[in-house]
């Protein structure tokens, strides 16, 4: 079958097999590997995409469920100018990556928190992050990241 | 392998008239991992989930009314959702299953530990379902029959849940215990919804259900009626620590022991119950 959606901003049309994973389609057909499979049954949060602005676990989400939507992968999030997200940057700057297999994962599932909650919690954050597994175990910092990230985006807000 | 995606409850029902061996799919997140390893391999796949009737949710004079393809995340977040569906919807999987998993995925699944199916059973939740011929109305406690099993017809589709407005006039709650905190399916489950009177704080009402104890999910109509006409105080609480783990049928499986099952169903319902009460202040129960 035939989907259509938009990937980062560009618009694709392809041609799927419906049974196919839209992780395999992002990966392997889209070549953004930057999306993990990790356990492939929904419970490490590493193939962590935004499907029109939610996050969604793309090894539980057949590829036809794209059509019409609007994917965001964590190849999306720097700037056009090469800059990078406020999150990425906040990852690396709190050493908040070990392995990295699970960082774009992470990444993702934290950009969809603060799309909605600007300032969030520690708990927000627990939360938002409660379906991304690191087994580095290294959650502190990742927390912190987010925190930090937050802040500097609350920073850049006043400062504009 | 074909995909459809009906646009109305009519173009899924036809749909499913002409491919009697397709599988509906809502948010697909239990169905993918059985399709991904092999264990189902439907003809094709009818996609529930863009249907706008059924992810809608309204009220009429007399209900509630929630589509079947209403997402966990949804429910966790709607404020006129009684709070034992609502937290049971916002325990269900990760953030990520609950962008995508639905109502009607939840219950039409039917494990025993499903976590929104106690909430719709202390709810007097009723299903509509429809098929091309007819369309009836089933209890939530007539609809499961045993593990994955359930009164569903081929042809039928789950349209939408509902429940008397009334239900929304009392306290309700929601516990779950799984072997971690997030992203973990229940070794036990409890719902409870009540109304107590006003000065006295005795139970006038009581519905006690409880998940992943028996092979559907079940009420616990002794332990209401033992209740009934209580106030909530430790003797109360004690005693319903005491009996609840005789009241259910569980079994040893991967996730925990019967043994377990019985020992912590009792301090589940209790924090349930405190769950529903303790927002209002009106939970007397103290901490324990």
């Amino acid at each position: 079958m035939k989907i259509s959606f938009r990937c980062n901003g560009k618009p694709m049309q392809l041609e799927i097999s419906p049974e196919t994973r839209a992780l395999d389609v992002l990966r392997d057909t889209l070549g953004l590997t930057g999306v993990k499979e990790g356990c492939g049954k929904g419970e490490c949060g590493a193939c962590t995409v935004l499907v029109d602005g939610l996050p969604v676990s793309s090894c539980l989400l057949p590829a036809a469920k794209l059509e019409g939507t609007e994917v965001l992968t964590i190849e999306g999030l720097r700037k056009p100018d090469g800059s990078l997200h406020p999150l990425q940057q906040a990852f690396l700057d709190e050493g908040a990556v070990q392995c990295g297999f699970c960082t774009p994962g992470m990444i993702m599932s934290a950009k969809a928190l603060l799309d909605e909650t600007p300032r969030p919690q520690v708990e927000d954050i627990e939360e938002a992050l409660s379906g991304n597994i690191c087994r580095c175990t290294g959650y502190g910092k990742i927390v912190q990241a987010v925190m930090r990230a937050a802040e500097k985006s609350e920073e850049g807000r006043h400062d504009g | 392998m074909y995909y459809c995606i009906p646009r109305t409850v009519n173009e899924a029902l036809q749909t499913v008239a002409e491919h009697p061996a397709g599988a509906f799919i809502a948010g697909g997140t239990d169905l993918m991992i059985l399709i991904s390893e092999g264990l189902k391999k439907p003809d094709g796949l009818i996609d529930l989930s863009r249907i706008e009737d059924l992810r809608a949710i309204r009220k009429d004079e007399k209900f509630l009314i929630l589509g079947s393809a209403v997402t966990m995340r949804q429910l966790a977040r709607h404020e006129d959702i009684p709070l034992c569906l609502r937290m049971g919807a916002s325990q269900v999987g990760s953030p990520q299953i609950r962008s995508v998993a639905t109502l009607g995925g939840n219950i039409c699944n039917a494990s025993p530990c499903g976590d929104t199916l106690p909430g719709l059973l202390v709810l007097d939740a009723e299903f509509l379902l429809k098929s091309l011929k007819e369309e009836r109305r089933v209890k939530a406690k007539d609809f499961f029959l045993s593990p994955k099993k359930t009164a569903l017809r081929t042809g039928e589709i789950l349209v939408e849940v509902r429940f008397p407005l009334i239900k929304l006039t009392g306290s309700s709650g929601f516990a779950k215990i799984g072997q971690r905190r997030g992203q973990v399916i229940s070794q036990v489950n409890a719902a409870v919804w009540c109304t107590l009177e006003k000065e006295s704080g005795v139970l006038s009402d009581l519905r006690i259900a409880a998940g992943s104890v028996a092979p559907v999910p079940l009420e616990l109509t002794a332990l209401e009626e033992k209740l009934l006409g209580k106030v909530l105080d430790d003797e109360t609480i004690e005693g319903v620590r005491q009996v609840a783990g005789e009241l259910i049928a569980p079994i040893t499986d991967v996730r925990a022991t019967e043994e377990y099952r019985r020992a912590v169903m009792g301090s589940l319902i209790v924090d349930a119950l405190r769950s529903a009460l303790e927002a209002s202040g009106r939970w007397k129960g103290g901490n324990k």
